[in-house]
């Protein structure tokens, strides 16, 4: 592996950061204003940082596709300045071409991590050069993830809490996030898979609100170990995380400070 | 406030907490909710629906005065007119929760409209939860679908007499019930649970096609936790006299409340 050349500029980091957000992909006509509309949101609810990628609306995405989606994102965050931060979001099944361009994004563009979606499942072994790459890099992974019966439309790459589980073991000093806690069928079932996963956070986003969600996982695996997220379900990403019967201290951990420590690495490499 | 969407009990797929009358009502009062409606949610499993009225009716006996009992009420088993009766006149329910897609029917099929027009006559509200849970957690043994929102539709425009309040549902923007100048009677009122406020602002487009009067407060405790709700009012963009009949007003209203 190569070393990580020196990195020009770090963003500073807030108490609130949502590590999982979404600007627009511009074949939306209102991407603007929709993007506009986030920072409101994210204004009105206290959260000061969200970490974006941008998705292409059909999948898989092609290497062209993600990298125009990257370039959206590097644009985003000159657009809100300090308050988006970009995740590199990549098909691993395009190679060098995907590696090049997390290389480019972490050290060219400040990005703070890669997103991967569910072109491939989290355990297989075309995912592993990226996993080896962000850790030269000092970046976590955002990981599409959910565990359901039944999906509204069939992803048969899904990845489960179960295999970033299999992929911690294999790397366990990868910064993997499990997605969308919220947003990812049987949570339950989740937290269980993650309970022996030591080095995998998971994010709570989404817009499922069950009561209980949050201390659950907190006593499982500890509140060291979640990551606020709203997945553009905003109120109910905060909402969740202010209903828990939680000590303030622990919100403030989950709220910012995990994701504070994560993103840190990558500053003071 | 007056929470329109609430429930206790036991659930079949999930373990719930705060869902004895004493623990939500400490809930409620931890978040300034002054009255909620609930219904069994053993109820939605059970054959039987009306062995969960009955655990219902004795967890609320003695606090009447905050919480609004609803009877669960299915159409398809047998019983119904005397579960109806039962409801009404020995427990003291407000209303109805339906679940035609747990209890197996159609809204448009002749008992269901027959269960209806009979409540209405006795003054009781119909409620249509949307959903239970998010179908893509639900358990392996069973694969419940939303309520059709078209076919809710349907049942209002048969019903012009009766009350609704639909509860647990989103995108009703997109469907006709969301809609301005969408032929239906006005006697629908819907709960913000799952409506967004902060980028698609689902509240505030209802409010603009239906009227303010139409959309009340509701968190779906305990099966959801209630600061989604209580933040979307919090941020929502409309004057504290909107906020004030979200809160409390129109549900008051609704269910033939004195405060109204």
């Amino acid at each position: 592996m190569q070393a990580a050349r020196p990195q020009t500029k770090h963003p500073s980091f807030g108490r609130v950061i949502d590590c999982h957000a979404h600007l627009h992909h511009r074949s939306r006509p209102s991407w603007q204003d929709d993007d506009r509309k986030l920072i409101d949101a994210a204004d009105k609810l206290g959260i000061e940082q969200l970490c974006c990628s941008v998705l292409t609306p059909l999948k898989p995405a092609t290497a062209e596709q993600f990298r125009e989606c990257n370039q959206w994102v590097a644009e985003g965050m000159r657009r809100f300045p300090g308050r988006v931060l970009g995740y590199c979001f990549v098909n691993p099944g395009y190679g060098r071409q995907a590696l090049d361009e997390v290389r480019r994004c972490v050290e060219d563009r400040s990005f703070v991590g890669v997103k991967m979606y569910n072109d491939y499942r989290a355990n297989e072994p075309v995912v592993w050069p990226i996993v080896e790459l962000t850790i030269e890099l000092r970046v976590p992974i955002l990981h599409h993830a959910g565990h359901a019966q039944w999906l509204p439309q069939p992803q048969p790459r899904i990845s489960d809490g179960g295999h970033l589980a299999e992929l911690a073991r294999r790397y366990p000093e990868a910064m993997l996030i499990c997605g969308h806690l919220g947003g990812g069928g049987d949570w339950e079932w989740t937290i269980k898979a993650l309970r022996n996963a030591a080095s995998v956070y998971l994010d709570t986003s989404g817009s499922v609100i069950d009561e209980g969600m949050i201390e659950m996982a907190a006593k499982i695996l500890g509140v060291d170990r979640i990551v606020f997220g709203c997945d553009m379900s905003m109120t109910a990403g905060v909402g969740k995380i202010r209903s828990a019967t939680l000590a303030a201290a622990d919100k403030e951990q989950i709220l910012g400070r995990n994701m504070h420590g994560i993103l840190s690495r990558r500053a003071s490499a | 406030m007056i929470d329109v969407n609430s429930y206790l009990g036991h659930f079949a797929f999930r373990q719930l907490r705060h869902n004895t009358a004493s623990e939500l009502l400490r809930l409620m009062d931890s978040r300034k909710i002054e009255r909620a409606v609930v219904s069994s949610a053993a109820a939605i499993t059970y054959r039987n629906a009306q062995a969960g009225n009955e655990e219902l009716a004795r967890d609320v006996k003695t606090h009447r005065g905050r919480l609004i009992p609803l009877g669960v009420v299915n159409p398809a088993y047998a019983g119904w007119r005397d579960d109806l009766k039962i409801c009404h006149e020995e427990f003291g329910a407000k209303g109805l929760r339906l679940y035609p897609r747990w209890h197996n029917y159609s809204l448009s099929d002749p008992a269901c409209l027959e269960l209806v027009n009979a409540a209405s006559d006795r003054g009781l509200v119909i409620s249509i939860p949307l959903r239970v849970e998010d179908r893509r957690q639900q358990s392996w043994l069973v694969d419940i679908p939303d309520v059709s929102q078209d076919e809710i539709a349907g049942l209002i425009q048969s019903c012009p007499n009766a009350r609704f309040i639909l509860v647990n549902g989103s995108g009703y923007a997109r469907s006709v019930l969301g809609r301005r100048n969408n032929g239906l009677p006005p006697n629908y009122v819907i709960d913000i649970s799952l409506l967004r406020v902060e980028l698609e602002n689902e509240v505030g487009q209802l409010i603009e096609n239906l009227g303010e009067e139409r959309v009340v407060f509701g968190t779906g405790m305990p099966f959801h936790y209630p600061d989604p709700a209580i933040l979307k009012l919090e941020i929502l963009d409309a004057s504290e006299a909107v906020k004030e009949r979200i809160r409390r007003r129109n549900a008051a209203s609704v269910l033939g409340l004195p405060s109204a």
